[in-house]
């Protein structure tokens, strides 16, 4: 399965995609994805239900938050209620210990996303402050980054031994599927299977972007 | 003559033609005084540095309105109903900018379009993401 793992709609603060747009848009470019996961910042999104969407359109609508902490921006799958309570999701500067360890704990999965970004990157903060126990999986592809940002996730992912996915990040709706994540002979139908699938190891970083752009 | 783009010939996922603004000091500063938004940092080079920003910068208000050029020039025939921005990075004076925008969705019924609109550094990053909604007339 072809996810993109990294998007936001309306529900964000700086997004502006309608979720049924992006279905729109993916059939109509008739691009290869088998569904996305909104990442809304700074909040889990526990109203929305996109199920008839799901239905009109064929594609897996997933829900998961973008946190922010002390070492950039952490894209957590599987939030529950455990989860909710035991961190604040709306801190900017979350200790990224305590992200990692809380999600731990609630059976979610928590992975930096664009590590390779100056100030908001995992990667950023390492040559100053080292590394942080417990990552172990990081966005390596991301469609927001410029020339540079990806080849340098890419590089320290490998260096540190992470596994790499990669995600949109889109914010409007031509955006989304410029990068997405492989699953191979993996069937995800709701985010339980996702956290499984991310735990297993089984997946890598797709590009999707034309040659010509970034 | 110029051919005037039709509602009916609209199709979800087309692109604006690309454009390349000209942002240069000249053009930005005439606009920061025809609008009566003439601060140091959108005309003058090294104000801007002293403020922390790497250039004198575009002001968002000349960039919201270089969208809504490229929209009207795209289809004359429309009405901007909304538009709507975001700035998520600084687009840089005498610098190379880019333009881009795609229909996103179309009612049929009330002769709408939604766009996306984005404008790119020269860096490669998004400087501005946004949205518009335009009325065609019949």
């Amino acid at each position: 399965m072809l996810l993109d793992l990294h998007t936001h709609s309306v529900k964000s603060d700086d997004g502006r995609a309608k979720v049924e747009n992006y279905c729109k848009w993916i059939r109509k470019k008739a691009l290869p994805l088998d569904g996305f996961v909104l990442t809304e910042h700074r909040q889990f999104d526990s109203e929305s239900d996109y199920r008839d969407l799901e239905d009109q359109y064929g594609l897996v609508i997933l829900k998961a938050s973008e946190v922010e902490s002390d070492f950039g921006h952490v894209l957590v799958f599987g939030v529950n209620e455990d989860l909710e309570a035991a961190i604040d999701f709306t801190d900017v500067r979350l200790p990224i210990g305590d992200v990692l360890e809380a999600s731990n704990k609630a059976g979610a999965f928590a992975a930096p996303c664009h590590p390779g970004r100056k100030r908001v990157g995992l990667f950023s903060h390492y040559e100053q402050r080292g590394e942080v126990d417990g990552v172990h999986t990081v966005e390596v592809l991301n469609g927001g980054s410029i020339p540079g940002e990806d080849e340098l996730s890419v590089q320290m992912a490998s260096k540190y031994n992470y596994k790499g996915f990669g995600g949109s990040d889109s914010h409007v709706v031509s955006r989304i599927g410029l990068c997405a994540t492989n699953f191979p002979d993996q069937k995800i139908n709701d985010i339980g299977d996702l956290v499984s699938a991310l735990e297993g190891g089984n997946f890598e970083a797709i590009s999707l972007r034309e040659p010509s752009s970034n | 003559m110029t051919k005037i783009l039709r509602f009916d010939e609209v199709e979800l996922g087309d692109d604006l033609p690309a454009e390349t603004p000209d942002v240069s000091m000249e053009r930005v500063t005439n606009f920061c005084r025809s609008a009566k938004h003439v601060f140091e940092r959108f005309i003058d080079h090294e104000a801007a540095k002293k403020e922390g920003f790497p250039a004198a910068i575009v002001p968002g208000i000349m960039s919201q309105g270089l969208l809504a050029a490229m929209i009207h020039r795209w289809a004359p025939n429309s009405s901007i109903q909304t538009i709507d921005t975001v700035f998520r990075g600084s687009l840089l004076v005498d610098s190379n900018i880019t333009m881009t925008g795609a229909v996103t969705d179309i009612d049929e019924a009330d002769m709408t379009v939604e766009l996306d609109l984005a404008i790119t550094a020269e860096d490669g990053r998004t400087g501005v993401i946004g949205t518009a909604k335009l009325q065609f007339s019949a």
